[in-house]
């Protein structure tokens, strides 16, 4: 089985700014008052190690603000690590909303192509994908129509349906399974698995303990930037239990402290 | 080199650059009945209106000044704008940036890309208003494709340094405008060198866009080639720029998800 993705001693470093100078003005008034920094390093991630292998299915847990998506988007390539070792191989693909790159104005059709070129895929690759796209998509004629004309519904489908058709080696999920109706979800998990069973790497960040069990064999556990279990997916959520009834059971004691927990 | 590796980007993701490009042509005319045709209609009309003015009203010692004006107009208008789109290309896809992973220098390059479209399109108004006044074709515009070179590696150069300073101080768009209105009257676009005496032409010497634009001017509105030396110039601030331009992107590319 050859290694997928390597990551040693990872540390993701934020620079979290208190008031940001986002213009010249700001930075200047802040060089004039010279003294307390105007910015705290946060480490979202604090020196993680794991490896992921061909063909797992690997799920990512952990509370909120634990470093869970701060990871899946270093695998993404979105954040460079500040310091460590990350090696991904294959193509990856997020499947995640992609509103965000859609032009309002270009039509379906237009839409999927400038959305697939973005995810790496050639204009050869999404033309012979881009009947399969719109069918899963289930936005029939609407296709050569601006997609300002979209319900939220065909907008967010359609988007998932060009991530999903992507065929990467590694396929990331961050709580996607919030997209479309009770159908479409069903789709999605359909394709997901057939997805898996080709031998394809799949990374699921959730909440939802019933969804890691049901599609990941494995399950990484982040606690506070740091991995604090990593092995089978059900002796990990039993850990990952352990550790929540502990934190309500130290809130319940503290009664009104549970804003300290949060920072 | 860093020149190389931005090439090798390019060339790897041309499909893409292309289609953000058209998308940027697409979206600038749709919604207008003429669409495309007023990539041509505009430069042909503002010629017009210049060709008049400069004609009748106000009179200027120079022969044919629409097409001494336009031979540097077209092309610095081309920078001009280049500088304008390309200085929002990385701040306007932010929320894509925070997203996917992407080569972040095809959004600056994409805007040069469907600028240069533009300009190049800009060229047949241009021939039109010279077959109208019957202005003679040198020979000399086969020598055009030099001061383009060397016009498109400086606008790409600055279009880069731009796209990445507005990252992280938005102020730039805003300076960028001063600047460019300021630079137009410091270059040579209205008027040309003989115009300026002799002890302020160093200044001249100083502008990168001179030597570019002293090129265009000749091949059009002259008939003639310029000095080696201000051919040399011509290209070799382009490179200039690239080089620092692209170095300054590369360096910073990497904070820039941080900061959108």
């Amino acid at each position: 089985m050859s290694q997928r993705i390597e990551f040693d001693n990872v540390v993701q470093r934020f620079r979290i700014i208190r008031e940001r100078p986002d213009t010249l003005r700001e930075l200047f008034s802040k060089l004039y008052r010279r003294g307390e920094p105007g910015f705290y390093d946060f480490l979202a991630l604090k020196g993680v190690s794991f490896r992921i292998g061909d063909g797992e299915s690997v799920g990512i847990i952990g509370r909120n603000g634990s470093g869970k998506s701060t990871l899946l988007k270093i695998i993404a390539g979105v954040y460079k690590a500040s310091s460590g070792r990350v090696s991904i191989q294959g193509k990856v693909a997020a499947l995640i909303e992609l509103a965000a790159g859609f032009h309002p104005e270009l039509t379906g059709r237009e839409n999927i192509l400038l959305n697939g070129l973005l995810m790496g895929l050639k204009r050869r690759e999404i033309k012979e994908r881009e009947q399969a796209i719109i069918d899963f998509a289930e936005v029939g004629q609407f296709i050569d129509s601006p997609v300002k004309q979209y319900s939220s519904g065909m907008f967010m489908r359609l988007g998932f349906a060009i991530a999903i058709q992507v065929d990467p080696e590694i396929l990331l999920m961050d709580e996607i399974l919030a997209v479309g109706d009770g159908p479409f979800q069903k789709k999605c998990l359909d394709r997901i698995d057939e997805f898996r069973s080709q031998g394809k790497t799949t990374i699921l960040v959730s909440h939802d303990m019933s969804a890691i069990r049901a599609h990941c064999r494995r399950a990484l556990l982040i606690n506070e930037g740091r991995l604090i279990a990593d092995g089978d997916a059900a002796e990990v959520i039993a850990v990952y239990e352990e550790l929540q009834a502990k934190i309500i059971g130290a809130t319940d004691g503290k009664a009104h402290s549970a804003e300290v927990l949060v920072s | 080199m860093s020149i190389f590796s931005l090439l090798a980007e390019i060339q790897h993701n041309r499909e893409l650059i292309w289609a953000l490009a058209l998308k940027e042509l697409h979206i600038r005319y749709k919604r207008s009945a003429l669409g495309f045709l007023w990539s041509l209609l505009n430069p042909l009309l503002m010629m017009i209106i210049l060709s008049v003015v400069f004609s009748t009203i106000v009179r200027i010692g120079v022969k044919q000044y629409a097409i001494f004006l336009m031979s540097a107009l077209l092309p610095w208008t081309f920078m001009s704008q280049t500088l304008a789109y390309s200085a929002e290309s990385i701040v306007g896809n932010g929320e894509l940036l925070k997203k996917i992973h992407v080569a972040k220098t095809v959004f600056p390059i994409a805007a040069v890309l469907s600028n240069v479209i533009n300009f190049l399109l800009s060229m047949i108004p241009l021939l039109l208003l010279m077959l109208a006044l019957r202005f003679p074709f040198h020979w000399t515009w086969f020598y055009l494709p030099v001061p383009f070179l060397g016009l498109v590696l400086f606008t790409t150069g600055c279009a880069l340094f731009c796209s990445a300073a507005n990252v992280f101080f938005r102020d730039v768009a805003h300076i960028l405008q001063v600047v460019i209105s300021a630079w137009f009257y410091a270059s040579p676009v209205m008027y040309s060198l003989d115009f300026v005496p002799d002890r302020y032409r160093i200044f001249f010497r100083a502008n990168p866009m001179a030597y570019i634009l002293h090129g265009f001017r000749n091949g059009i509105y002259y008939g003639t080639v310029p000095s080696m030396a201000s051919i040399a110039m011509s290209i070799g601030v382009g490179l200039v720029a690239l080089v620092l331009g692209y170095a300054f992107f590369r360096r910073m590319q990497d904070s820039f998800v941080f900061y959108l």
